[in-house]
């Protein structure tokens, strides 16, 4: 009987665990929220009442609403640039067999194997020092479909290994060439997967603040932007406001995942 | 030919910019003029500067990234046996919304841990309302045990998962078997479902491993004077003290011991279990 008491303890700590972690690690983001709309100077407790005052500096900022504007740019360029490279990549290097294709599939996971910062200093070295080209967008754009190459491959190679070819023999016996069989049987199967590479770059591209801050020249994205505002502590109480926008993102990005796995994506 | 823009973005902006780093390293910059002296000084300079100081913290931030592994899987996996192991119906809801704090940028999630820890976080704030403490606890910011806290706490949450995948790969009769043989709850969990899990264990230090050795930004924003990391001597070296050089030799020891972190796990993992967990 004392077993039995123990266990039922055992399995509701379990669940009162599960329950706490989720908590603490929302906390801080609902605080961010919510502070940004607290009618103070200074970033963070006490409470001293309601106002839009933070938001709307924000939102009357061109220079803040540039950096959003330019987040999204380099985010859906890395997007699209990453998948389509790595979609042929994966490809190849699930359907062929061919001398020196370990080496390749590891030299294309290879940005995941250092840290950020090392892809981000070497590639700033390379374009001011050899190609001589100056830092903008595009460079941004450069270090991001790079780090997310190897996830957005990895991804799709999963989903070409657990791929029925036979459907597309099926459709070479009937008649269809190989264009017409790509676009009817291949593309819509692995379209679910396409769309989880995209997604995960774009958030990869979104979210990174190491490889940008290295290749960003006068325009930069949001995270660089917030890290420079943080580490200089001027203006703050508008960062909060930029910062509770991100969550939001985040927030809407992590419904269309949730809608998109009950449909089993 | 399918293989072109691939292997053309890792050539020509990873393996040729990674051959540069490494030939700085034997360079010296004078001003902002790089010149070829091709000597090891870098590399001396590493272990001799500052009575040491680099290689000290190199070996720091070793420690702080076990540190950080070790927490942030401890932390993580009960709620991967959970989700696994308990939950029945929307496993991939639990899941997703597990993710949600990982989806948020870095820069953010220190942010929104200031509003907890820091001095006029939510912590010292309650504290001082219940009369515990007059003045706000300053042992919480600006130190190396807030960059640890806040990197397992945004770790975590991403650790859950590919420590769910090899927990869901686990067959349930094996555990149904041995318990029928007897086997208490403890010899099962340890028998059983910690040896079968280890490749998700192994994922998962993988991921939480060599990030965090090069990390920067969580030292810059919450670590103050006494929390400085390996990585921000590389990013000084570069962006604010215009060393490249000097800056590269640090980063060739960074790349190096990521290198060998990341042979060893892959090896034994191989790279088809860090497929799955992706």
């Amino acid at each position: 009987m004392f077993r039995c008491i123990f266990r039922d303890i055992g399995e509701k700590g379990f669940k009162f665990y599960f329950f706490l972690f989720i908590a603490i690690i929302y906390l801080p983001l609902v605080l961010l929220v919510i502070f940004s709309f607290n009618n103070s100077i200074l970033m963070g407790f006490p409470w001293r009442g309601f106002t839009l005052k933070w938001w709307e500096q924000f939102l009357h900022n061109p220079t803040a609403l540039g950096v959003v504007k330019n987040s999204f740019i380099v985010a859906s360029v890395a997007a699209v640039v990453s998948t389509a490279s790595g979609l042929l990549a994966a490809f190849v290097l699930v359907r062929h067999i061919f001398r020196g294709k370990n080496l390749i599939t590891y030299s294309i996971v290879l940005p995941m194997l250092f840290p950020a910062i090392v892809v981000g200093i070497s590639i700033l070295i390379f374009l001011r020092s050899v190609l001589n080209i100056n830092l903008s967008l595009f460079t941004i754009m450069i270090g991001h479909i790079l780090f997310a190459l190897p996830y957005v491959t990895l991804i799709l190679m999963a989903r070409l290994i657990g791929f029925d070819r036979s459907l597309e023999e099926a459709a070479y016996d009937l008649g269809a060439d190989e264009f017409t069989t790509f676009r009817k049987i291949t593309l819509p199967l692995i379209m679910p997967g396409i769309f989880v590479a995209l997604f995960i770059a774009f958030t990869i591209s979104l979210e990174d603040v190491v490889i940008a801050h290295f290749l960003a020249g006068a325009q930069s994205t949001i995270p660089v932007f917030v890290y420079g505002q943080l580490r200089r502590w001027s203006g703050l109480p508008m960062v909060m406001a930029i910062s509770a926008f991100m969550i939001m993102i985040m927030a809407v990005l992590l419904i269309i995942s949730l809608i998109s796995a009950r449909r089993g994506y | 030919m399918q293989l072109f823009p691939a292997m053309f973005w890792i050539t020509f902006f990873l393996l040729i910019p990674l051959g540069i780093l490494v030939i700085y390293s034997f360079w010296e910059m004078v001003g902002t003029r790089l010149i070829p002296v091709w000597d090891l000084h870098n590399y001396v300079d590493v272990f001799t500067r500052i009575k040491g100081m680099y290689i000290r913290l190199f070996f720091k931030s070793l420690a702080i990234s076990a540190l950080v592994t070790v927490g942030s899987i401890a932390l993580a996996y009960p709620v991967a046996y959970f989700v696994s192991l308990r939950i029945e119906k929307y496993k991939y809801t639990w899941l997703i919304l597990l993710m949600g704090p990982y989806l948020v940028c870095w820069v953010i999630l220190v942010l929104g841990w200031k509003m907890v820890i820091g001095y006029s976080g939510l912590l010292n704030y309650l504290a001082q309302l219940l009369g515990l403490i007059s003045e706000p606890m300053s042992w919480m910011w600006n130190n190396w045990w807030a960059v640890v806290f806040i990197l397992i706490m945004g770790w975590a949450p991403w650790l859950v998962f590919p420590m769910f995948v090899s927990l869901e790969k686990i067959d349930r009769s094996l555990l149904e078997a041995a318990a029928d043989l007897g086997a208490k709850p403890m010899k099962r969990f340890l028998r059983i479902t910690l040896p079968l899990s280890s490749p998700g264990l192994l994922v998962a230090t993988f991921f939480v491993l060599i990030p965090t050795f090069g990390e920067f930004v969580t030292p810059a924003l919450a670590g103050g004077s006494k929390g400085v990391m390996y990585g921000n001597a590389i990013d000084y070296s570069f962006t604010a003290m215009m060393a490249w050089p000097f800056g590269s030799a640090l980063s060739i020891f960074l790349m190096i011991i990521s290198l060998v972190v990341a042979t060893i796990l892959i090896r034994i993992v191989g790279l088809e279990k860090l497929m799955e967990s992706l």
